[in-house]
């Protein structure tokens, strides 16, 4: 079945531990120029995290926040935003802290320790910013959201471990909406979570399974400026897009052609263009496998981390639904 | 025999068995085992029902990398938290194995997604039917690359696959190099598996790796009519596996290696003749010769016990799952294949297809060092509830006990393992030197852990 309300766009991205291309790219951020920041987890053992920067024109620019526990460094990184400044912040659920660097990749501080105290976590995940520049962290071991100043004073939290109303299973990503609403996917619930700014819980979305609005560890979610709601659901293999009152509107299974990347790194490999063409596996070579994370911008772009894919997958939105 | 002695007995068989059966077992475990019944446990370990619930999600979620497995060492934190802290122990060791005797290696297939697929069918079927495992091994779409049946064609088969199923998988060779077939059943066996081989995949470069798969092509298969093992007709693999199987050869061949691995490193021929005979009466059912080999009074004499090397896996992951400090996937958990990898045993990675060389080859010099630093930091990790509840256990005797008292309530602490007299008394006598309130001793848990590290440090500690 055909897309309904997006068209494909084109893809970005090629299987690579450092420079041009990702690795495992679990989270990615636009900035104020349009600039896409992709943080690639990698094997955490196998020292290839980075944040890269590239053009969406697939214009390679610079990586920062490479391996190691040193100030600048990342070891297991989890989320990344960008602050009205351009200012690059990263969730570490290794170091449980959150590094933060400028736009080109300085690395300026990092706070937070391990706890479960006020302010401390037990490996931070999912990370969103607030109309006031407030950053609300997913503290998935202690089953909580905790919200900091933007110099990183723990203001409040809520959350804890179970299965009911407002609880906590391993929760992930989380996305704040036009009105600051929080809404976090609640990874081992199989649902996704809605909340008032100030964390009272407002609804469920989503049970476990495979069926439309059914989910199975749901990764990341994303409420675009327009309400239209993405859930990364993760072990399907699908991202699943939500409209007016959560109605589930559409699936997307990933549509992926070759990178402007690839196809170079095939044009000057042909015996590997070859190997590929033999393979045939051109459907297969499509689809997502772990789509983590989804962003969006003002011109009606979907972007799609797909993370074990090595890419981010671009569609663009040709309908507006009802907001949710 | 006095209750006490008797008890003493059944802790000590249970040990014994979880060791060979597993990976070894705490104190409370073992206790807990014991209430049971030994047969019962033996049914348990072949039969296993995990409590746990399914931990695979966090797995890949902390290691995502490891979902699409480009190279083995991508893989190794897959494998790495299951022997760490599995509940169905037997699984995993069947599975180590398997691992083994029908080797597939990374030197050749670097990849990792399909070493964790071809270690899952060792857990799902390697307690099964020989006759299903082999069939399903040679579908395998990594064992098909990596014994070049891609290029096994009508007409020009290659002989690789047929050759080793025949002589490193089933039949085996003696002593003189001789097996019970012929190099004529072996060109039979190449040409009835021509057609079989893995689909092409594309290169890994760019998207990483897909998962492989096994594609028969009847236009490359040979029709014609072969003469295998004394029998004649137009035999495709599976057919040649039928026969196979059926061949005391063959069944004496896994009775042998059965036997090496959980019982010695010295064989016993009547033993082993025994459980040809099982093998043949149940058709080769794996989980039955299992069975008949636990139970056995052979088993469980003494004669056997401590009388194997443990293995780089076996000592890495017994010493780690004494610790019980993996809760949830880590970097330290993510890291445990490589320790064995640097005592000389990389998971996933045998060094070819005959697998690894067991027994006292695993251990010399340089191998001999990392294992003790390994095992002595293990049980160094004071923080660990395993550790925690290992000296609870030495606390618990009191204070006066003697120096030969206080290093066997550590050996029993440690899961009831025992040593030579010879390392005993070295361990008695430095307790005896540095016994509560000597001046520069260590004192509490401090001389508790010490003499677990000094244990785990002795030459009869590589043995299992």
């Amino acid at each position: 079945m055909g897309l309904e309300n997006f068209a494909y766009s084109h893809t970005i991205g090629i299987a690579s531990f450092l420079g041009r291309g990702f690795m495992n790219p679990v989270d990615m951020r636009l900035d104020s120029k349009g600039n896409l920041f992709v943080l690639s987890r990698s094997n955490a053992a196998n020292m290839n995290v980075r944040i890269s920067v590239q053009t969406m024109e697939s214009d390679y620019m610079y990586e920062f926040g490479l391996w190691g526990t040193d100030p600048g460094q990342t070891t297991q990184p989890t989320a990344i935003v960008l602050d009205v400044d351009d200012r690059v912040l990263v969730t570490d659920e290794f170091m449980h802290n959150v590094s933060i660097f400028d736009s080109e990749g300085k690395f300026i501080e990092r706070w937070g320790e391990f706890g479960s105290g006020d302010g401390q976590f037990n490996r931070p995940s999912g990370m969103a910013m607030d109309s006031e520049g407030n950053i609300q962290i997913v503290d998935h071991l202690n089953a909580r959201v905790q919200k900091f100043s933007p110099d990183g004073r723990f203001i409040s939290s809520f959350g804890t471990f179970g299965s009911g109303d407002g609880e906590f299973n391993f929760p992930w990503g989380i996305s704040l909406d036009a009105e600051d609403g929080i809404w976090i996917a609640d990874w081992r619930n199989d649902r996704v979570q809605r909340f008032t700014p100030d964390g009272e819980f407002v609804s469920s979305l989503g049970t476990s399974g495979s069926g439309d609005g059914e989910f199975d560890r749901p990764s990341g979610v994303h409420v675009a400026a327009d309400g239209t709601l993405y859930v990364a659901d993760w072990r399907n293999d699908r991202v699943q897009v939500f409209g007016a009152g959560g109605a589930h509107s559409e699936t997307l299974m990933g549509d992926a052609t070759l990178s402007k990347w690839c196809q170079e790194f095939l044009d000057v490999n042909p015996e590997q263009a070859s190997w590929r063409e033999g393979a045939g596996l051109f459907e297969q070579e499509k689809k997502f496998w772990r789509p983590s994370a989804i962003e969006t911008n003002d011109d009606g772009l979907v972007l799609i981390a797909d993370s074990c894919r090595h890419r981010i997958q671009i569609y663009q939105r040709t309908a507006v639904l009802a907001s949710v | 025999m006095t209750t006490v002695g008797r008890n003493q007995q059944e802790v000590a068989v249970m040990a014994h068995l979880l060791r060979r059966a597993g990976f070894g077992a705490t104190r409370d475990q073992i206790d807990q085992y014991v209430a049971k019944g030994y047969e019962e446990t033996v049914e348990d370990l072949l039969n296993p029902v995990a409590a746990r619930p399914e931990d695979q999600d966090l797995m890949d979620r902390y290691f995502i990398a490891s979902v699409e497995a480009r190279t083995v060492t991508h893989a190794d934190p897959q494998w790495s938290w299951r022997l760490a802290t599995t509940e169905k122990p037997l699984e995993e060791k069947i599975a180590l194995f398997w691992h083994s005797l029908l080797a597939v290696g990374g030197i050749k297939l670097d990849h990792g997604l399909e070493m964790l697929t071809e270690i899952d069918l060792f857990r799902r079927l390697g307690l099964g039917s020989f006759r299903t495992l082999l069939f399903e091994i040679s579908r395998n779409p990594g064992m098909m690359y990596w014994l070049d049946n891609q290029n096994s064609h009508k007409g020009a088969p290659n002989e690789n696959y047929g050759r080793e199923l025949l002589e490193l998988f089933s039949m085996g060779i003696d002593d003189l190099g001789e097996g019970s077939y012929s190099e004529d059943d072996v060109k039979a066996a190449a040409r009835a598996f021509t057609g079989w081989a893995s689909k092409p995949t594309p290169p890994p470069f760019f998207l990483g790796p897909f998962p492989m798969e096994f594609r028969f092509d009847a236009t490359d298969h040979d029709n014609d009519n072969k003469l295998f093992l004394g029998e004649s007709g137009n035999f495709d693999g599976g057919d040649i596996i039928d026969i196979i199987v059926t061949k005391r050869a063959t069944a004496r061949f896994v009775a042998l290696r059965l036997y090496l691995f959980f019982v010695s490193d010295e064989p016993d021929d009547a033993e082993i003749e025994r459980l040809t005979d099982i093998f043949q009466e149940t058709d080769g059912d794996i989980r039955a010769i299992l069975r008949s080999l636990f139970n056995s009074d052979h088993f469980k004499s003494e004669n056997v016990r401590f009388r194997k090397v443990k293995s780089p896996a076996e000592l890495v992951f017994g010493a780690a799952r004494l610790t019980d400090r993996f809760d949830i996937p880590d970097m330290d958990s993510s890291t445990l294949a490589n320790q064995a990898m640097f005592m000389g045993q990389h998971l996933l990675n045998p060094p070819g297809v005959e697998g690894w060389h067991e027994g006292e080859e695993w251990v010399d010099s340089g191998s001999l060092i990392e294992r003790i630093n390994f095992a002595a930091s293990e049980l160094g990790r004071t923080d660990s509830t395993g550790i925690h509840r290992m000296i609870a256990l030495v606390e618990n005797a009191g204070d006066g006990i003697g120096p030969e008292e206080f290093v066997e309530v550590c050996l029993d602490a440690m899961g009831s393992i025992d040593l030579g007299s010879g390392s005993k008394a070295v361990l008695v006598e430095h307790a005896a030197q540095n016994g509560p309130g000597t001046p520069g001793a260590l004192d509490g848990a401090e001389r508790i852990v010490e003499m677990f590290q000094l244990i785990v440090s002795t030459p009869d500690y590589q043995y299992c």
